[in-house]
């Protein structure tokens, strides 16, 4: 092969490749699984520093459920106030299961189905309960759940130890090297990706469109044969089942299941990941996740130490004036702004030439 | 087809709610590839009478039975979610799509019970997934295409024109292949030329969806342009049920309308 | 929950009840205090305030500053943050709340978080982080009622906060002000068109919930130390409390407050301690299910 056909060829093939990646969105979350995954690589060799590893890993972790919480606020109109006591039935449920002596994947799908199991309650309940007494009611069972993680015993008080995992039976992982901190990292980072595909086809789906459609008008929507009740039972489902993915994720990379931190105010910092990030929008919730969590983490505690809770909280108060649609809209709004100048300068050059 | 055709019948139908007796004693019935229209004053109990068809409201007395193929449904056995599989579509007074999503993705929804697959294959994207949800896409694009609306299948609907939001109201119905389209004042905010367009395209949807219309609207021109029969209530009650010109020089119609000679 | 407020013994029953009841009344206040203020702002701004029990852990600790450093009496202190808590709701209110008018409501109360993130943060610069101690308003001295004992600080308690509340119930039902928060509360557009200044009835709801919330801090403070998290327990139930009691009106909350304290008080009590909560909240939410608008709620009408 000579050089211009070797060019030639590898041109070909990267137009190829941005070209699918352009049209199939399943190809930009893999990428983003990737970048993800690169990102905690660096803090494992020093580029970053190691501290911004679990920074990173809650990142993910905040995204994950405010995937699922997206599902029930920004697609279904629902509010849940309980969405951190999820994330702890995942952890704890995962502790509690392996400590009975189960596999690591089976405890974590027991904790998994049983926060679904709740959910679906919850949307029961939304059968006749509706608005700020649901939201309420999220809270009443957030509040029973905190009593449950506190008070029984096989939550072990303050907390349960998870310790070594082992995964397919054979792969242990610790905490106490920094390979094997970046190894569980890194599948966190593709299980985000995963669910993230996960949430593009549901949203794609028709369910997605139902779950608009009895967010815009319930009687519109339950004439065309959708019923509100399933799909709200659906909503609540899925929203659980996110967290306690979430929560899974915890308890693997922490390898420990706190039984105190899974509180209100955790639950409206997620509902805020969901504003700032964008209703509706899937990177939107990284983008919230990352602002909210991750810029004070990451860098105004370091120059600001305690006061970065006061600047978080200026900074939420100051998207949600100003960017009430949140960031991931402001994207769009970018992207409009663009083709509408291009199309200008297209215009422009067709009068000159008239 | 025999002169006791029909494809919807009620039958001494009565709704109160609480004190107030919206629909008194109706009785009427729509014949299979027929244009009826329900006229009256406001607040004759029009809506209402659609409300209690789709079964939104079900607490009514009296029967509301449903032909197709001679298979007769009393609704009443049947839930609001269900009378669009039996085939009864309708649109709304007020427009009630969803504002976020593509024209084109409003008009999906209106196949939303036809879909065999569940949501965890729609997860993983099986084949017959995917099959369906191309079907049932390319279905919708001949909707819009009938409606002469399909160049703007990926606009959003929220901001369209009202003219045009009414069109993807009605090509939403017919994704459900309707024997009976209930319309709720298709005509009501389209200036002359839209309403023509408007008389053309429901007189198409009888012949090639081969469905019977049932509509409410105030714009009496249209509707004794349209209609084969037109139905007058008042007070929730029967007037008169006859073609358009009967119906016009009907004197109770005439009453409830323009008040009574002294 | 009972630490130095009432004592038990082992077989006086009158004399337990009669402790639950007093004890009932006392964290019941507190509840009624939290309740009032979030439904009054639930109304008029159509918001939630998370950030209610904050402000007034807030307004406590200015109390609590102004009493360590100059010495004040606790009854002057606690006049002084009514000032404070006034101002704080007015400033709330021009500066953050109505910007946000025109935002969705989801967003609106998540702008109640960013004020609880910025008072958690601003609280250890403005008062330093060392704790602070409130006395209580009558610090010693009770009677003997058939075998329980009620602390002259449970009344003066119960008897401030009721009056405060009745003083609101007074002024929203009598006064031309009342009558236009009660407007603004059924329907703010209507208002506006009407001319009723709405501007000014959220100002005011912000700046008395601030006060009630404050009151309520005052009183829960000498339970221990002022800290940021005190409010928390009073919060939630205050919450429970609204859509127990129903949201459609004032008095539906502040009653079910009470009925929530009472309930909860009652069953640790008489059945067992930690799941006496669990067990409450679970009865509430079953009759949530089967009466979705609270107690005193009302459903609103639907039209299609």
């Amino acid at each position: 092969m000579t050089d211009s056909n070797f060019k030639e060829k590898s041109v070909a093939l990267w137009n190829r490749f941005a070209k699918t990646v352009k049209t199939h969105p399943h190809a930009q979350f893999f990428i983003f699984g990737l970048v993800m995954v690169m990102l905690g690589y660096f803090s494992s060799v020093g580029v970053f520093p190691s501290f911004y590893l679990s920074v990173f890993a809650y990142i993910i972790i905040y995204t994950l459920v405010a995937l699922g919480l997206n599902l029930l606020l920004g697609f279904s109109g629902l509010i849940s106030l309980a969405s951190s006591s999820f994330i702890g039935v995942g952890a704890l449920g995962t502790g509690v299961f392996l400590n009975l002596g189960l596999p690591f994947e089976l405890a974590a799908a027991l904790a998994i189905v049983s926060a679904a199991g709740i959910g679906a309650l919850i949307g029961l309940l939304s059968s006749k309960i509706s608005g700020i007494y649901l939201a309420i009611s999220t809270l009443f069972i957030a509040e029973i759940l905190r009593q449950i993680f506190t008070s029984v015993d096989i939550f072990g008080g303050e907390r349960l130890d998870i310790g070594t995992v082992k995964l397919l039976g054979f792969i242990e992982l610790s905490r106490n090297s920094r390979a094997e901190r970046f190894y569980l990292y890194a599948i966190m980072a593709i299980v985000l990706a995963l669910m993230m595909m996960v949430v593009y086809n549901i949203i794609k789906s028709r369910s997605g469109r139902a779950f608009m459609g009895i967010s815009r008008s319930e009687n519109s929507a339950a004439a065309m044969g959708i019923s509100p009740l399933k799909y709200r039972v659906m909503a609540f489902t899925v929203a659980t089942f996110f967290a306690a993915v979430a929560g899974v994720l915890y308890a693997l990379y922490f390898q420990d299941a706190p039984t105190r931190q899974w509180g209100l105010l955790q639950s409206l910092t997620i509902i805020a990941i969901v504003v700032v990030g964008g209703f509706k929008s899937i990177y939107g919730m990284f983008f919230g996740a990352v602002i909210i969590h991750g810029m004070s983490e990451l860098f105004l505690k370091d120059w600001l130490g305690n006061v970065s809770s006061v600047f978080s909280g200026i900074l939420l108060i100051v998207v949600i004036l100003f960017y009430p649609q949140g960031i991931a809209h402001v994207w769009i709004d970018l992207k409009k702004l663009y083709y509408k100048l291009k199309t200008r300068k297209k215009k422009d050059v067709i009068n000159d030439e008239s | 087809m025999s002169h006791d055709d029909y494809v919807l019948k009620l039958d001494n139908v009565t709704m109160r709610f609480g004190g107030l007796t919206a629909v008194n004693g109706l009785s009427f019935s729509i014949k299979p590839r027929e244009i009826v229209g329900l006229i009256g004053p406001n607040g004759a109990g029009k809506t209402t009478v659609f409300n209690c068809v789709t079964q939104f409201y079900d607490t009514y007395e009296g029967t509301i039975s449903f032909k197709v193929d001679d298979a007769i449904t009393n609704l009443k056995d049947r839930k609001v979610t269900e009378v669009i599989d039996l085939g009864i579509a309708r649109t709304f007074q007020n427009i009630e799509l969803v504002p976020d999503l593509s024209i084109l993705d409003n008009i999906m929804i209106g196949a939303h019970n036809t879909f065999k697959t569940g949501i965890v294959q729609h997860i993983f994207r099986t084949p017959k997934a995917r099959a369906e949800e191309k079907a049932v896409r390319e279905k919708a694009i001949e909707a819009l295409k009938f409606m002469h609306i399909d160049h703007l299948k990926d606009q959003f609907a929220g901001g369209q024109p009202y003219g045009v939001q009414k069109k993807i109201e009605i090509a939403r119905t017919l994704m459900s292949d309707p024997k009976l389209i209930i319309l709720d004042e298709p005509a009501a905010g389209l200036n002359d030329s839209e309403t023509d367009e408007l008389e053309t395209l429901i007189y198409r949807i009888r012949d090639e969806y081969d469905a019977s219309v049932l509509l409410i609207e105030h714009d009496m021109g249209f509707v004794m342009g349209i209609c084969d029969r037109v139905c007058a209530i008042n007070f929730g009650q029967f007037l008169a049920m006859d073609t358009p010109k009967n119906i016009q020089n009907h004197p109770d119609v005439q009453e409830a309308y323009l008040g009574k000679e002294d | 929950m009972y630490g130095g407020l009432v004592s038990f013994s082992g077989v006086n029953t009158v004399g337990n009840f009669l402790n639950i009841l007093f004890n009932s009344l006392q964290t019941g206040s507190t509840y009624a205090l939290a309740a009032l203020a979030i439904v009054l702002i639930f109304r008029t701004s159509k918001t939630t305030n998370f950030a209610q029990g904050s402000i007034g852990t807030l307004n406590a600790y200015v109390a609590a500053l102004v009493l360590s450093s100059w010495g004040w009496s606790i009854w002057a202190v606690a006049i002084v943050s009514m000032v404070t808590a006034f101002l704080t709701g007015v400033l709330i209110d021009t500066f953050i709340i109505r910007p946000a008018a025109k935002v969705n409501k989801i967003a609106k109360q998540i702008i109640t978080l960013g004020l609880i993130m910025i008072i958690t943060g601003i609280s250890p610069y403005l008062f330093g982080v060392d704790p602070y101690q409130l006395p209580r308003f009558i610090p010693q001295g009770g009677m003997e009622i058939l075998g329980s004992s009620l602390k002259y600080n449970t009344i003066f308690i119960v008897l401030i906060s009721l009056f405060f509340m009745g003083a609101i119930f007074w002024f929203i039902q009598k006064t031309k002000w009342g009558l236009a928060i009660r407007v603004t509360a059924s329907n703010e557009v209507t208002s506006k068109l009407m001319g009723v200044p709405t501007k000014t009835v959220t100002m005011m709801s912000w700046a008395t919930a601030a006060m009630l919330g404050t009151l309520a801090a005052i009183i829960v403070a000498p339970a221990g130390s002022v800290n940021p998290n005190m409010m928390f327990n009073v919060q939630v139930s205050a919450f429970f409390a609204g859509v127990f009691g129903g949201f459609q009106t004032f008095y539906g909350p502040v009653l079910a407050a009470f009925i929530i304290a009472f309930a909860r008080n009652t069953t640790v009590f008489y059945l067992t301690d930690i799941w006496g909560d669990v067990l409450v909240y679970m009865i509430i939410l079953v009759f949530l299910f089967f009466k979705p608008y609270g107690i005193f709620g009302k459903p609103p009408v639907k039209k299609v």
